[in-house]
């Protein structure tokens, strides 16, 4: 059963085939099963899980479905607000975030009928690629022990590959979502800033965050975010936009779609089988029609730069208290880099902010004039092992997580929608990522190339063997 | 903590040094009237016309 997608189990729950019950039963005992050696999960609610479920299934009987997630158990990243949970932020303290309103996306979800599994492990402070954790243990990759899950959505990514939850919330500052879908064969979503409201989830940087569904198919992320996003008017930077239908626009043909393979940065130091996944994907779209070109793109540096002077400076001050008072209970990578944000001058923040509207708004007049979306590496290598990226000193842990991330940091910076999907598998069994990149507010072309791809490769009923 | 799980402060001030120094480059191109809510008014005019 729990290698059912997400929408697969809603239809069954619906059918009055399976119960709520029973998937989250199941969901439960694979748990059970197999987090002592993948750690994805910090708090488990097992008793409310299954409360809830016994109330929905009584509803069904009843006549009433709450809604299109009716039963289906999902999880969440532990800097999710979940009344009546713990909610650490992957630091020691269980309660790090305190005081918060209801988390938004999960309310909404709740609402449609989702049940809560419980609290999904992450990187500290959501401050690191790799989906290490000194406090919770390191989050191990479902694929291939001993290896990075990707993060800081770390437990969302290995809880979703492993069939542990049908679904999961991630959050992306600079690849928070992306690098652990990679790492892990699954697919992520960062919506357009503004799509879906942060509020009730910690901040790391408030320019930079985004929430996002995490699921075993793009049709999966196509309803969960057609959920989650909208309006919220308890986030200052939620966009008024309408949505649109997600799901329902999945089937439309690709043909006569502009896509881009970028001719620089994106291809630099990516290992042959990652070069020739992504390359495999863009002639797959084009013998469906999609119009695939090479495009020179605006060198992301500039925004890379932007990028780490506004996350450093905003994660300093939202994190202060902790980094100032208790700096022995963080990790070292995490202190280096929350102690250079102390030091960045308000004229250089301003400054950032500035650089970053002018680069935006060149990026997507230059690009988006020619294409409607990109085609890129999501990860410039298949999941490291752990114990080599965690390797001090710091400085070179430092390094190491900028390496890992540089292909999707430019794209928080700019804003962009992107997802994230499997692009096939290593020689030796590690899966491949892709990225696709498209005009803000466009998710529904980028989840439509997703899903023309998804289904033109033969792998993607392919699970992990646990 | 041991010594080399630090950051070296000579490796906090460099950088420092690098990002200013990105900034203080690109900055200088920026005219009087760029702010930084113009991020959302750019991701607004790329949004596709309904």
């Amino acid at each position: 059963m729990t290698d059912l997608t997400l929408g697969e189990l809603a239809s069954a729950i619906a059918a009055r085939k399976i119960s709520a019950l029973e998937a989250t039963d199941a969901c439960l005992e694979r748990i059970a099963r197999l987090d002592r050696r993948l750690r994805a999960f910090i708090t488990l609610d097992a008793d409310g899980a299954r409360a809830r479920a016994r109330a929905l299934d009584a509803d069904l009987a009843g006549g009433r479905r709450r809604g299109p997630l009716h039963g289906v158990p999902l999880a969440y990243k532990d800097l999710c607000h979940v009344p009546g949970l713990p909610t650490s932020c992957g630091t020691r303290t269980p309660e790090y975030f305190t005081g918060a309103v209801e988390c938004t996306a999960v309310a909404r979800l709740t609402a449609a009928g989702a049940i809560t599994l419980g609290k999904l492990n992450m990187t500290e402070l959501a401050l690191g690629p790799f989906g290490d954790n000194p406090h919770h243990g390191d989050v191990d990759n479902p694929w291939k022990a001993g290896h990075v899950s990707g993060g800081s959505s770390s437990g969302s990514g290995t809880a979703v590959a492993a069939g542990l939850a049908f679904g999961a919330l991630g959050s992306d500052t600079g690849g928070s979502i992306r690098l652990p879908a990679a790492c892990c064969g699954i697919v992520g979503l960062k919506p357009t800033y503004g799509r879906v409201s942060r509020a009730g989830a910690m901040p790391l940087s408030w320019s930079l965050d985004h929430l996002g569904p995490m699921t075993r198919s793009v049709r999966d992320a196509a309803l969960m975010l057609e959920i989650v996003a909208g309006h919220d008017s308890r986030d200052a930077t939620s966009s008024p936009r309408a949505v649109g239908p997600l799901v329902a626009a999945l089937e439309a043909p690709v043909r006569g779609v502009r896509v881009a393979l970028p001719e620089n940065y994106y291809f630099d130091g990516v290992t042959p089988e990652v070069r020739a996944a992504v390359e495999h994907a863009a002639r797959t779209l084009a013998s469906l029609g999609a119009d695939v070109r090479t495009l020179r793109l605006p060198d992301p540096a500039p925004m890379i730069d932007v990028c780490n002077i506004l996350a450093r400076s905003e994660s300093s001050t939202i994190h202060a208290r902790v980094a100032r008072e208790r700096p022995h209970e963080l990790g070292p990578a995490v202190r280096a880099r929350l102690e250079v944000g102390f030091h960045i001058s308000a004229h250089d923040y301003l400054q950032a902010a500035r650089l970053r509207a002018r680069l935006t708004r060149a990026f997507v007049d230059e690009v988006f004039g020619e294409v409607d979306a990109i085609l890129a590496p999501t990860i410039p290598e298949p999941a490291p092992a752990l114990a080599t990226v965690t390797a001090p000193p710091v400085e070179e842990i430092v390094r190491r997580m900028g390496r890992f991330s540089r292909l999707t940091r430019p794209f928080n910076g700019l804003g962009l929608p992107v997802l994230a999907v499997p692009a096939g598998f290593a020689s030796d069994g590690r899966p491949l990522g892709l990225q696709i990149v498209g005009r803000p507010f466009d998710e529904a072309s980028v989840l439509r190339l997703g899903h023309a791809w998804e289904h033109a490769a033969d792998w993607r009923t392919r699970r992990p063997s646990l | 903590m041991t010594d080399s799980q630090r950051a070296a402060p000579g490796q906090l001030q460099a950088d420092l040094a690098a990002l200013a120094g990105a900034i203080e480059r690109m900055g200088g191109e920026l005219a009087l009237g760029e702010e930084p809510s113009n991020f959302v008014a750019a991701l607004d005019a790329g949004a596709p016309r309904d």
